[in-house]
């Protein structure tokens, strides 16, 4: 699985954050260099989803998804586990090939999770 | 000498200075000639008058002369008496230009004589006037001829008067020639040739670095005529000229400013290319120092990954199984790992893929290979149990290297019939790709996601592991491999896929050949699909019958 970032390389990738629909949409390709590196983008998914009732992750955008953010994804979905009154939703998309197989294990990793397959 | 000075010493020519070149000159010595031959010409003209008036007035006045005189001389000639011929010759030599009269009777007897003293005829005088001078007439009284008169004229003195005459139109043409040609140089000299010097001198004036700045002085009552033009015509071009040199000085204004403008900015440019290869120079240095590490680790990587393979002596030495087995890495060597493990009774087969690239991955590789190789020498616990306590341990590795490697791991435990050659069963543990079991030619596609979880990736997997188990006879094929291999593109970027593997492993399982023979022929058709496409990921595959 090749990963390498190009050093600063113009970022590939958007964060939005609906407010209206609770939704934190990412598109793109996402190949930050190691676990520290998405530390940003985690904070401001769990800023956002401590303050929603419920929090949607639209990833149906995202065509890649480096190993450190799968890490990253998973420790997010694994810290909205252990808030009880927590609900979270990702769509993602059948077309997208790392997705098939990551998106189950998170929701394996969080039952209470709604995945969205378009 | 500058321009201005070597045009006013060239129209030196044409000022007071040079009059016997100049026009005025010539105009003078043409009319000179011309009117001189014209003057020439008339007064020969008016000689020959002359000389035709003279001679008839000699004739006509002589001969009027004799008339008067006929009478008395005839008288005188009858009477034979000299004395009354004497008055009658008196009477002639009176006329200023009689020289000889001779009065004769009838017998040829001179009766009276006279002549005035004479130096003789000049030859010239003789020519022009010698037929002229001879009168002889017979004397005549009451109808008898009685003698005869002979007058001779003088024809230097006819001449000096015809001289004297000739001399005076002489004198008057001279003097007539010499005026008109005054006259006209004068009128030549005013007209034109001053008007001319004093524009010539103008134009000597004129400073050829500001031509349009000193126009020539229009010449006093030639505003209309071919001066003016010339004038107008010369000042027209000077003001032309102005523009053009007007025109020079403003374009080399601009081309200096831009010349100071551009260097500037050369200056800008030049200190801003320094920085930034400055920049390139020292970016450059840690690229190289980049590449050299990020090369020797791709080294020890390839070195870690081979050196831990299971070589085809250890393969051939295993009992039950037939196995053959493949991997090729990425140019960038991707986390492949693979085992196989006989302790004379049980075949172990491990088979994963550790995210990422580099040493890490490399790492996070051996440590799986040693984890596994090392929990399969104890034997103490079911597949589930083994994979729990990798997940941990590899867990706490991992985010001790900075947490964000994981790897898709799958265990198989192969247990041979003891009763029955070619038969057994394998248990399988662990999430990763599908695992393909060929019965006859049929494929079945047995799904390992929900046997495990994603090793590495949280702390306890414990509650995801599931294991399964398969029956295996004689004549199955199980086909192991890594997503390098369904993933491999093609050079449309178009990806091998799990179905095409399918189908060309269950043709060449039902050919009946070994493990060997269908490995070969599954990694021929990939290197057909890939054609001249680099990996972009390691390709591993297991192939293993029962024998």
């Amino acid at each position: 699985m090749s990963e390498q970032t190009p050093p600063d390389a113009p970022p590939a990738y958007t964060l939005d954050v609906d407010d209206a629909t609770n939704t934190i949409r990412v598109s793109g390709t996402l190949r930050l260099n190691g676990v520290a590196a998405y530390q940003p983008i985690t904070d401001t998914l769990m800023e956002n989803a401590l303050s929603w009732p419920q929090c949607v992750l639209d990833l149906s955008g995202l065509a890649f998804l480096n190993s450190s953010g799968i890490a990253m994804l998973s420790r997010f979905v694994i810290d909205m586990r252990n808030r009880e009154d927590a609900s979270l939703t990702i769509i993602g998309s059948k077309s997208v090939v790392w997705q098939g197989k990551s998106l189950r294990n998170l929701q394996r990793l969080m039952p209470s999770l709604v995945l969205e397959l378009k | 000498m500058t321009d201005a000075a070597d045009a006013r010493s060239r129209s030196g020519a044409a000022s007071p200075g040079g009059w016997r070149r100049g026009l005025t000159a010539r105009l003078a010595w043409v009319s000179l000639i011309i009117v001189a031959a014209l003057s020439l010409i008339g007064s020969a003209i008016e000689l020959t008058l002359s000389y035709r008036d003279i001679r008839t007035n000699v004739v006509v006045e002589t001969n009027a002369a004799l008339d008067l005189v006929m009478e008395s001389a005839a008288e005188a000639a009858f009477q034979l008496n000299p004395t009354l011929a004497e008055p009658v010759t008196e009477g002639f030599l009176q006329l200023p230009r009689a020289a000889h009269v001779v009065l004769y009777d009838d017998f040829e007897t001179l009766l009276a004589e006279g002549h005035k003293s004479d130096p003789g005829a000049q030859p010239l005088a003789n020519r022009l006037f010698g037929d002229v001078v001879l009168y002889e007439r017979p004397l005549d009284r009451a109808g008898l001829v009685v003698g005869s008169l002979s007058l001779t004229l003088s024809e230097n003195y006819i001449a000096g008067q015809f001289w004297a005459i000739a001399l005076e139109s002489l004198t008057v043409g001279v003097i007539r020639t010499l005026a008109i040609c005054l006259v006209m140089v004068a009128v030549f000299f005013l007209i034109i040739t001053r008007p001319l010097v004093q524009t010539a001198a103008a134009v000597g004036s004129v400073d050829p670095k500001e031509p349009g700045n000193h126009l020539l002085p229009m010449p006093k009552g030639h505003r209309d005529d071919e001066l003016g033009d010339l004038v107008a015509a010369l000042n027209a071009l000077l003001r032309q000229a102005q523009i053009g040199l007007d025109q020079r000085d403003a374009a080399e204004r601009e081309l200096t400013d831009l010349t100071h403008r551009l260097e500037d900015r050369v200056a800008e440019r030049t200190r801003e290319l320094e920085r930034a290869n400055e920049e390139i120079q020292n970016l450059n240095r840690r690229l190289t120092e980049e590449n050299v590490r990020l090369g020797a680790e791709l080294d020890v990587s390839r070195r870690i990954q081979h050196m831990v393979l299971p070589s085809q002596a250890e393969l051939d030495a295993i009992g039950p199984l037939d196995i053959a087995t493949f991997m090729e890495p990425a140019d960038e060597v991707g986390g492949d790992y693979f085992d196989i493990l006989f302790d004379g009774d049980r075949v172990r087969i491990g088979i994963g893929d550790v995210t990422g690239h580099g040493l890490e991955s490399g790492v996070v590789m051996l440590m799986t290979q040693a984890a596994v190789r090392t929990l399969v020498a104890g034997d103490e616990a079911g597949l589930p149990e083994m994979l729990s306590i990798l997940n941990r341990s590899l867990y706490g590795n991992v985010q001790r290297m900075g947490g964000d490697r994981s790897l898709s791991l799958a265990l198989l435990d192969y247990h041979p019939d003891p009763e029955q050659a070619g038969f057994g069963r394998v248990k399988i543990s662990g999430q990763h790709e599908v695992v393909l079991l060929i019965r006859d030619g049929v494929a079945s596609v047995i799904d390992t996601e929900e046997l495990g979880m994603t090793v590495a990736l949280v702390d306890d997997v414990s509650p995801f592991l599931a294991s399964m188990e398969l029956a295996v006879q004689p004549g199955d094929t199980m086909i192991l491999f890594t997503d390098g291999l369904t993933e491999a593109a093609d050079v449309d970027e178009g990806l091998y896929g799990l179905d095409r593997l399918i189908r060309v492993a269950s043709t060449a399982a039902a050919t009946g050949d070994g493990s060997a023979g269908i490995r070969d022929q599954i990694i021929a058709d990939v290197e057909r699909h890939r054609g001249q496409k680099p990996l972009y990921d390691d390709i591993s595959l297991i192939v293993a019958r029962p024998r």
